[in-house]
């Protein structure tokens, strides 16, 4: 699915070092992450494995999450205090900005997100066909995805569609593109989980043209057990709404 | 004029005062000085005057200047809270500010230059 008017376009299956539109040394990857120590090295890992720059946020954790990513090999920033998901993936956003990126790419911590999945990802953005790529699980696969998970995604993304009439299939999925143009327009103000729907917003916003591509969303009982519960969905539709109306 | 009059006004006056004294050394803006004023005064006349609210509760088709009062307290309630919660976002969005700017100048220190930073911090911007 593609706005701003671009037609669909056939979506390769590449791997890292598959051709010329590989990520490259200005590609970057943004991982927010809050006590995520048992498996923030494994997912940092992964990715340097792809030949990325992988900067995670620590955004103020109790545990070794930033040491655990240092030690795996990323570029470790550490919010002094917790300031939420969207405050996190902002940071890295400059950071990465300031360090030359030309290509963004956010990234979960928890290992739902197949890294894999990133050339393809980046293949639009990379050969100037859009501004932003967004990973759709609902496009794509996903592996035990909960039904109540499925449910509230479905309504985040049924309230998105009416809201910010933008023609996506996933809201709240953190594996996304971004080119240095889109990313500098962003500015996501909404600290918490609703920055997902504040981004949404803004691309549409800022006239971004945007595809989504399928990814492979693999739900593991750590990443149930970190995941939002009906009651937070709730929080996130009040953060947006009211952030919307004092912004 | 019973004793409830008498502490109402007195508690309106002090606090009208106050308003007062608080434009009068910058402390407050001129705009919400005056709406701060206007409620006091409001008060006061309603304490002293409980027949006014009546007349105007009927000129808005409510029957008592009882139940105006309290519509009017539950829609300054409202006004209040969305006062304190945009002031309340706003701190917040200065403490993200302030520990995003901590983070990269940690980062700085520790990663060497940056080139231009992608987003002017507020202070830039004003």
């Amino acid at each position: 699915m593609q706005g701003t008017g671009h037609s669909n376009m056939a979506v390769g299956s590449g791997g890292p070092g598959s051709g010329p539109n590989e990520p490259g040394p200005e590609a970057f990857v943004v991982i927010p992450a809050f006590n995520e120590a048992t498996v923030i090295g494994g997912v940092v890992r992964e990715l340097i494995a792809h030949d990325l720059n992988v900067v995670v946020v620590d955004d103020g954790s109790s545990d070794e999450t930033a040491g655990e990513a240092r030690k795996a090999g990323a570029i470790a920033l550490r919010h002094a205090l917790n300031r939420g998901q969207g405050a996190a993936l902002q940071t890295g956003i400059d950071y990465c900005l300031s360090h030359g990126a030309r290509i963004l790419v956010t990234f979960d911590a928890d290992g739902q997100h197949r890294s894999d999945d990133i050339p393809r990802l980046v293949r639009p953005v990379l050969d100037g066909t859009v501004d932003v790529v967004l990973g759709s699980r609902f496009l794509g696969t996903t592996e035990n995805m909960p039904l109540r998970r499925s449910v509230l995604l479905k309504l985040a993304v049924l309230f998105t569609r009416l809201h910010s009439r933008a023609r996506v299939t996933d809201v709240h999925n953190g594996l996304r593109v971004f080119s240095r143009t889109a990313a500098t327009k962003i500015k996501i103000s909404q600290d918490r989980m609703a920055h997902a729907s504040e981004l949404i917003d803004q691309i549409v916003g800022s006239g971004l043209s945007y595809q989504e591509v399928p990814v492979h969303v693999r739900y593991t009982e750590y990443s149930r057990a970190k995941g939002q519960r009906a009651s937070g969905a709730l929080k996130i539709l009040a953060d947006y709404l009211l952030g919307d109306l004092t912004r | 004029m019973n004793t409830f009059q008498v502490l109402g006004l007195a508690i309106c006056g002090s606090f009208a005062i106050g308003v007062l004294l608080s434009m009068l050394h910058h402390r407050i803006g001129a705009r919400v000085g005056v709406a701060w004023l206007l409620l006091w005064v409001t008060a006061g006349v309603a304490i002293a005057r409980p027949e006014l609210t009546v007349t105007v509760a009927r000129a808005l088709g409510i029957a008592r200047g009882a139940d105006l009062v309290f519509y009017f307290a539950i829609l300054a309630m409202f006004i209040g809270f969305f006062a304190v919660y945009t002031k309340f976002r706003r701190v917040e969005n200065d403490i993200t500010t302030l520990v995003r700017q901590l983070t990269l100048r940690e980062a700085l220190d520790e990663h060497g230059p940056t080139e231009e930073p992608a987003h002017r911090v507020p202070d830039e911007e004003a």
